[in-house]
């Protein structure tokens, strides 16, 4: 596990603008430390999409606080605000892919703009992880080219590239890509272990059913804000 | 609030609101380049992704847009040139040949019609591509990423866009010339070699021509690109690339001819 002392995300009754978001105006307040993991189930597919934007400080706020890894996303300069970004590996729902270059290059383009790591290594570790995610190999068509199951696969090694210290989630498995599941939480393990915090949203909260490793923490993200659920619901 | 302030400054606050409205995108254009030159200064910036955008810019802009200058440039050379020379000839003006196409074709038309050339080719694909990321919600993933749109993709996009303009203009010149050149040797209506009917054309130049004229092709490639560019990125939820296409294309237009005429009086 990691030393880390700074919660890997922490809001403090953060307010966010509805305006600039869509996300309704209440106080969200939730600690994430390294090696937890926050199940959230939401039904809104945009809805999770604006509210794991205020985690990555994409949304001002009217009051509160939003940090990741310690530091406030309001009063963190643009350049330092861009490279903490860089720390966090997010599968979205909407907008998620660029047509303008190859799946590859989607997915590698985080990690050659933020690191100086040698551009083979990259293709290397993301052929790796491709493969454990049931992919043939790093995917060169354009995402629009792949299917869905294939996009998500595509998705999740992007999300797990480059070891993050803090993971958004958006619907990563769904039932038309159950099978990828045991890679999935494997992955998942391996990056919690590393001292990655977790946030898992889904609409479907019975995929979560087989998942109760120790750290993890299950909420319903509704307008009113962010409700914590019951254990094994 | 607005009923307690005085009339006056009532009157100065719609005044403000409107000169900012209508001067919105020209202040957009002002502070992007700005953000453009002092980005570009910092070596941070230049970064694998923008080297790569950089890359594909160029080699989009200037290696695309070649067969475009050279034709459109073997066309002013038989219509404009070998015409020029031709009737100078005729009406006795043979010794003001020079100045005039370097006056003419050089100074003015070349920086125009690469800037047209550059506008259709490069800054409309550029808009239609900014503008779809954006209508899309890509440019709000690229920044959950951590990448920034204007550092990855305004700033490489803009600057290959002014050394396109720059290289383009340069093989605009040379080509009309030559072509224009050809043409009336074939007719026999010149008979100088090639290199003296050019280093005539170089000498009829001024000094402040050598800095204006790449002055302009810099300038308007770097201008061009940068509006439609925001065109692009300013789309709102109301707009589709229907819409936006041809505000692109009439601000590109605006932005060229406004910076040759200006360009033009001032570095003349």
């Amino acid at each position: 596990m990691s030393d880390d002392l700074h919660a890997a995300l922490e809001l403090r009754e953060a307010c966010p603008r509805f305006e600039e978001s869509g996300l309704t105006s209440v106080p969200y307040s939730v600690r994430l430390m390294p090696g937890d993991c926050m199940l959230v189930a939401c039904r809104d597919p945009v809805r999770a999409t604006r509210f794991a934007d205020l985690c990555s400080g994409l949304i001002p706020l009217l009051s509160g606080q939003a940090l990741c890894m310690g530091l406030d996303w309001d009063h963190l300069p643009e350049h330092r605000a861009w490279a903490l970004r860089g720390r966090i590996g997010r599968v979205m729902q909407q907008g998620a892919w660029i047509d303008l270059f190859g799946t590859d290059l989607n997915i590698l383009v985080q990690q050659l703009h933020h690191t100086r790591t040698p551009t083979e290594d990259l293709v290397a570790q993301a052929i790796t992880l491709s493969r454990r995610f049931g992919l043939p190999g790093l995917p060169t068509l354009s995402p629009g080219r792949l299917n869905n199951a294939d996009r998500a696969r595509a998705a999740c090694v992007r999300a797990f590239m480059g070891e993050p210290k803090l993971l958004i989630l958006e619907d990563p498995v769904d039932l038309e890509t159950a099978d990828m599941m045991t890679a999935f939480l494997a992955e998942l393990t391996a990056a919690r272990e590393r001292g990655c915090g977790v946030i898992w949203f889904s609409r479907e909260p019975d995929l979560w059913h087989g998942y109760n490793a120790a750290g993890t923490r299950r909420f319903r993200l509704l307008d009113e804000g962010l409700m914590p659920m019951k254990q094994g619901v | 609030m607005s009923e307690t302030l005085p009339r006056y400054r009532r009157w100065l606050r719609a005044l403000g609101g409107l000169t900012r409205r209508q001067l919105r995108f020209t202040l957009m254009l002002v502070g992007a380049s700005w953000g453009v030159v002092r980005e570009a200064c910092r070596p941070t910036s230049w970064r694998r992704t923008v080297i790569y955008e950089f890359k594909s810019t160029l080699r989009q802009a200037a290696g695309g847009g070649l067969f475009s200058t050279l034709f459109t440039a073997g066309l002013t050379g038989f219509g404009i040139v070998a015409q020029a020379i031709y009737w100078l000839g005729i009406a006795g003006m043979a010794d003001t040949t020079d100045s005039l196409l370097a006056t003419v074709l050089v100074r003015e038309i070349a920086p125009v019609l690469v800037g047209v050339i550059l506008l259709g080719r490069s800054g409309m694909l550029s808009l239609t591509q900014l503008g779809q990321l954006t209508l899309g919600g890509e440019l709000r993933a690229l920044q959950g990423q951590g990448i920034d749109p204007f550092l990855t993709l305004v700033m490489p996009r803009a600057l290959a866009m002014m050394l396109s303009s720059f290289t383009l203009g340069v093989v605009f010149s040379l080509t009309s010339l030559s072509v224009g050149y050809g043409v009336c040797r074939l007719h026999s209506i010149i008979t100088m070699p090639l290199w003296t009917f050019l280093y005539d054309i170089v000498g009829a130049m001024k000094p402040i021509d050598y800095v204006g004229i790449p002055l302009k092709l810099i300038i308007s490639g770097f201008l061009l690109s940068l509006s439609t560019q925001l065109t692009g990125l300013d789309a709102t939820r109301s707009d589709t690339i229907a819409t936006l296409l041809p505000r692109g294309f009439a601000r590109g237009i605006l932005v060229i001819m406004v910076t040759n005429v200006i360009l033009g009086v001032l570095v003349a």
